[in-house]
């Protein structure tokens, strides 16, 4: 059981730190599908950095770095230059795979991808929460404190800052957030750069933490996965923590599943997360809970 | 011209337009776009350049890769069709400001009814056997565009939303046919058996390309016949421009969205027929990873018209042939993703409307 | 008490149209001015100006002694200037505390919440509010919001608010009780600006009141010492044009009958227009017309009512039904409804007809015919460009009236719907338009021509209707028309 749990954990935790980052961006009204770029590109900085600076600490930075580096991208395109959303963002995912993939090839300058093996990240058994009964153990990996406090830190941004409450008034109503003294375009940018920066995080962790190298394409479509569990979790944090548990859960089940031989397929499975969100977008229908203004391209040049 | 009047009293200022997809109007478009595609062709030098190669060196060996045999050009023609046909669906369909990114489900299942078609079709009929499946294959893809509408216009969920994750199932429902009855025991890996050999699509001899460019450049004049010869595709272009119009116009929403999304699947299903039944001869599991985006590219660098998908796609696809060569023969690593996600970024600073 | 606020010579120009020409104005503390004026008299302007929203070509701001120039709407609210807008700058998927906390120094960098909403609550009790602090604005209605936006200004210690049309929203025990407020508010020492074209309103509750006309003070006094026919003939002006030369009276049948006409915001409304005749619509803009006008061309569905067109039962009818039944209708957006800006000329001729003949034949649209079509009506009604193939998005706006009136008129249709056909036009353009509606006229179409600009209805109309509060307030023929009774008309109530 402990197992099951703690598979759960490990599955959701990359999801997690993807949605913490989207539930930004789409909240201050910027559609979040560059979420899968975003995390590969931090995977891939936080493994290359720490094979070449030899510390895990560095690699940690540097995910956070190229995470935003694709926000950054994403955020001129669609936010300073009012391009679509969404065609932008998966634009940009196309792009990191590409790059990733090629300059990971070009750093051995042989045309051949660099092998880079590094141990996982060491757990930080924590004296005080170690000890807790059953989630002690399970949140031992260091990047997993982190998601877990990121989502609590999150949602208290979101509720009781100004800066959240600025946030969350440019994804409703721009407008109205600039008649009372806030620049939407800088809110704008800033909260897809901060999205790039914490989904890179996520991606380390898949990498750094979890696996300990980079492969072509990693991230395998969970960018999107966070994308649908943020949805689910109508984009409240602490919701999504939940939302990307159960998703974790069901993975691990799945898995669990395939040794027993049970003949439920696995692929029915997969499209399990997809269905649920669109099938809460149809329940939701009118009254979705979408930021009112996602979407929207910035009418006029503040 | 433009002296500052006072917006006119009935103006929808406060009325929240949807904000279709709209591209910038104007003769600069053409100049815009080819600006955006020299500065993705310097980063592209770049890029070679950090691998330590000479950027002309790579891009010869490109040009070579691409145009340099008539074999060559069928590679290239080949890796086109796919992005043609779904290419031109999407430009409708962004024309008509309905932002439909669907063509990666589209595009698999069509495959996989072109498949099904091919493998379950009686050996008497053999003549027909290519056509019922490229119809098998339309039929599918047109049916996934259909649901993504059905849910978008009935339960008033974002199109871009609906059609994004349903390629996720889509690609799902694949892998589990491909499990399942229309997988082959025994292989290695998830493929179909081989499809009957009456059903391939006719190959030039020595050409290597086979028949499916043809049905796509075909497919893709007929399209624009309809956008610019047709009431419908007028109605296209209206709502593309303002949907207000288009209601003043007397044109209904609804029914133009049907008509393009299910215009769009169909096209994207025969691209994935025409890929399964013309390169593959077999159901291969993934043989469709990407096309749908690269569609969305395609479409964005032809300016949503038709006739200049053509260019864009051919484009694309003799450059996705050249990296190949060009990774053979001077080491270069496959840089083509990157290349076509950075030019899609230029161009897409360069054409978004604004307001 | 000293001026509060001064503004002197003020004057703002948009191109050729000069929307505040050199206004005096000025407001005390503990002082509710007036400020009244038609669509286009320059108020909304005039405040833009005092806020910050727009810069002021000539003149001077004085409030409490310093001079504001050059200043954006943080540095008006920095300096105690509140202005609450007609279109509520509120977000409503959050509470009263939150839209009030956005934006606001006091609230702090960690929300103090709390402390917060017990500010609101004595507020909305001191003031006589009643808003709850936790309530989601989405869940009030539009009097709340109204509220809302006056307790924010409160709370950031407003000196002078400025209210740009505040009861167009509300409903009569609504506007009383606004009006209470604001009495409590000057008690309170607070300068107000009141903007208003309804006349009772001003006369309840200002002290002072000021007229624009064409961008000018035409008149101001201490409210009781004027009437408000006074006000009315001050807001529309004594200089009406002569009377027009007689013309004959329809005599033919009725052609469009609407009766009891009932939609969200306007209705019931019933009224005939006969073959021949022009119905004029006058009235501050917001009263409904829009909303008349659309539902009268099919955009929009009444929930009760009839329209009868030459006898034919056109209430369901489709936007297409009504263009084959002979409805024409020209939109008052030009720019983004009645044409569609990055299509040709020719397509916008074809706009509304695409489907029929000459432009299309069968399945296929005819672009010869299309071209051939465009040139005539290119010519006929002088519309000034290269060709048939320029886009008509980069044509001057009376050119592109000219699109519009072409496209509905050459149909010869039986019944025309125009609304504000003139707005923005150079007198050039509006001439040609206003002939181009009489030729229809004279063709014998019944033709109900909306404008806010009262003296192009009285101009062009046979009959006029005032428009308020979504009614008719009242309607008169041309030679018994009195400028006093329809400037009553105009302000919301019969005389």
């Amino acid at each position: 059981m402990i197992d099951f749990l703690a598979a759960a954990v490990r599955i959701a935790t990359p999801l997690l730190l993807a949605a913490l980052g989207g539930i930004l961006s789409e909240r201050a009204g910027v559609f979040a599908v560059g979420l899968e770029g975003m995390m590969l590109m931090g995977a891939f900085t936080a493994v290359v950095g720490a094979w070449a600076s030899d510390s895990s600490f560095i690699g940690v930075v540097l995910a956070l770095v190229g995470g935003a580096a694709i926000g950054l991208v994403v955020g001129v395109v669609a936010v300073r230059y009012r391009a679509d959303n969404m065609v932008t963002g998966l634009t940009a995912n196309i792009m990191a795979i590409g790059l990733t993939s090629y300059l990971l090839r070009v750093l051995a300058g042989g045309g051949k991808p660099i092998a880079i093996h590094l141990s996982p990240l060491a757990p930080w058994p924590v004296p005080g929460l170690a000890d807790l009964p059953v989630v002690g153990p399970l949140l031992f990996p260091p990047l997993t404190y982190l998601a877990a406090l990121g989502c609590v830190a999150l949602d208290l941004f979101l509720r009781h800052t100004q800066a959240g409450l600025t946030l969350r008034a440019t994804g409703e109503n721009p407008e109205a957030a600039f008649a009372s003294g806030a620049a939407p375009l800088r809110v704008r940018m800033l909260a897809v750069i901060a999205c790039g920066a914490i989904a890179g995080l996520g991606g380390a962790v898949l990498s750094l933490q979890q696996i300990g190298t980079f492969t072509d394409g990693m991230t395998g479509g969970r960018g999107y996965l966070a994308l649908a569990s943020l949805i689910v979790a109508r984009w409240s944090p602490l919701a999504a923590a939940l939302a990307c548990l159960a998703f974790g859960a069901a993975e691990a089940f799945e898995l669990r599943l395939q040794t027993f031989g049970v003949p439920v397929s696995s692929y029915v499975v997969q499209m399990a997360p997809y269905l649920i969100a669109l099938a809460v977008l149809a329940g939701l229908g009118r009254s979705s809970k979408m930021p009112a203004s996602i979407g929207r391209p910035l009418p006029w040049d503040r | 011209m433009s002296e500052a009047v006072p917006p006119s009293p009935g103006s929808p200022a406060s009325v929240r337009l949807t904000a279709p997809f709209r591209l910038r109007d104007g003769e600069a478009m053409a100049a815009r776009i080819v600006v955006a595609a020299g500065l993705s062709l310097l980063s592209a030098a770049l890029l070679v350049a950090l691998s330590g190669h000479s950027p002309l060196a790579a891009f010869g060996a490109m040009a070579l890769g691409s145009v340099g045999s008539p074999h060559q050009i069928g590679v290239g023609l080949n890796r086109a069709t796919p992005y043609l046909l779904a290419g031109s669906g999407v430009a409708i369909c962004f024309r008509a400001g309905v932002i439909n990114i669907g063509a990666e489900g589209q595009i698999a299942l069509g495959g996989t009814g072109a498949a099904a078609v091919a493998l379950a079709w009686p050996s008497g009929a053999s003549a027909l056997s290519a056509l019922a499946a490229l119809i098998g294959a339309a039929a599918f893809g047109a049916l996934w565009a259909g649901l993504a509408t059905a849910i978008h216009l009935g339960r008033w969920v974002h199109e871009v939303l609906a059609t994004l994750l349903l390629n996720f199932v889509a690609l799902l429902l694949v892998q589990q046919a491909l499990a399942g009855p229309l997988g082959q025991f025994g292989a290695g890996f998830l493929q179909s058996p081989q499809l009957p050999a009456e059903s391939w699509l006719w190959k030039a001899p020595e050409f290597n390309a086979h028949v499916g460019f043809l049905i796509a450049l075909a497919a893709a004049a007929a399209l624009s016949v309809v956008l610019w010869r047709t009431p419908f595709g007028f109605a296209v272009r209206v709502a593309g421009q303002s949907r207000p119009a288009a209601a003043y116009a007397g044109f209904s929403m609804p029914a133009m969205t049907w008509g393009v999304m299910l215009l769009a699947g169909a096209l994207a299903g025969l691209a994935g027929g025409v890929e399964v039944l013309g390169v593959h001869h077999r159901l291969i599991e993934g043989f469709s990873l990407g096309f749908g985006f690269k569609a969305v590219t395609v479409a964005l660098l032809g300016a949503l018209e038709p006739l200049a998908v053509v260019p864009a796609s051919l484009f694309v696809g003799l450059l996705e042939a050249g990296s190949l060569s060009m990774q053979r023969q001077i080491g270069v690593p496959s840089a083509v993703v990157v290349i076509e996600g950075v030019t899609m970024l230029f161009v897409l600073a360069a054409t978004a409307r604004r307001t | 008490m000293s001026a509060l606020l001064e503004m002197r010579g003020i004057v703002r120009c948009y191109g050729a149209v000069r929307a505040n020409d050199g206004v005096d104005l000025e407001v005390r503390s503990g002082e509710i001015l007036g400020l009244l004026g038609e669509n286009g008299s320059g108020k909304s302007t005039l405040m833009k100006v005092l806020f910050g929203m727009t810069p002021a070509d000539e003149g001077a701001i004085i409030f409490r002694g310093r001079a504001l120039a050059g200043h954006k709407p943080a540095d008006a609210m920095e300096a105690g200037i509140a202005m609450i807008h007609q279109h509520f700058m509120l977000i409503e998927a959050m509470t009263i505390v939150e839209n009030v906390m956005l934006g606001w120094r006091d609230a702090g960098r960690i929300l103090k919440r709390g402390e917060t909403a017990a500010r609101v609550s004595e507020a909305s009790r001191r003031l006589g509010l009643d808003l709850d602090p936790q309530a989601l604005v989405a869940d009030l209605p539009l009097g709340r919001r109204q509220r809302v936006e006056i307790l924010k200004a409160v709370l950031r210690d407003a000196e002078l608010m400025i209210l740009d049309e505040p009861t167009s929203n509300l409903a009569p025990t609504e506007v009383a009780d606004l009006l209470s407020i604001l009495r409590r508010l000057r008690a309170e020492g607070k300068g107000i600006i009141f903007i208003s074209h309804k006349l009772p309103e001003v006369l309840d509750v200002c002290d002072r009141v000021v007229v624009l006309r064409k961008g000018r003070v035409s008149g101001r006094a201490p409210i009781r010492d004027v009437s408000k026919a006074e006000l009315a003939e001050m807001m529309v002006g004594r200089d009406v044009t002569a009377p027009h030369e007689r013309r004959a009276l329809a005599s033919g049948a009725v052609r469009l009958d609407v009766a009891g006409l009932v939609g969200p915001r306007v209705g019931p409304v019933s009224f005939a227009v006969r073959g021949g005749e022009i119905l004029g619509v006058a009235g501050v803009d917001g009263n409904g017309q829009m909303e008349l006008a659309e539902s009268l061309a099919g955009l929009r569905r009444p929930s009760a009512g009839s329209i009868l067109l030459d006898g034919q039962d056109i209430l369901s009818a489709s936007v297409a039904a009504r263009v084959a039944a002979g409805m024409a209708y020209m939109p008052a957006d030009r720019s983004s409804t009645a044409l569609a800006p990055g299509l040709t000329i020719a397509d916008n001729l074809m706009l509304r007809d695409s489907r029929r003949p000459p432009y299309a034949r069968g399945v296929f649209l005819a672009p010869g015919s299309l071209q051939q079509r465009a040139r005539q009506l290119m010519r006929e009604y002088d519309i000034r460009a290269p060709g048939p193939q320029t886009r008509a998005a980069r044509l001057s706006g009376g050119n592109q009236q000219k699109i519009v009136v072409a496209r509905e008129l050459a149909r010869k249709p039986a019944a025309l719907i125009a609304h504000q056909p003139a707005w923005g036009l150079d007198p050039g353009a509006t001439r040609f338009v206003l002939e181009q509606v009489l030729a229809l006229r004279a063709a014998g179409a019944a033709i109900v021509y909306f404008s806010s600009e009262l003296e192009e209805v009285l101009d062009i109309s046979d009959r006029i209707a005032v428009m308020a509060n979504g009614g008719f307030a009242g309607v008169t023929t041309r030679a018994e028309a009195d400028i006093k009774m329809i400037g009553l008309w105009m302000s919301g109530r019969a005389a």
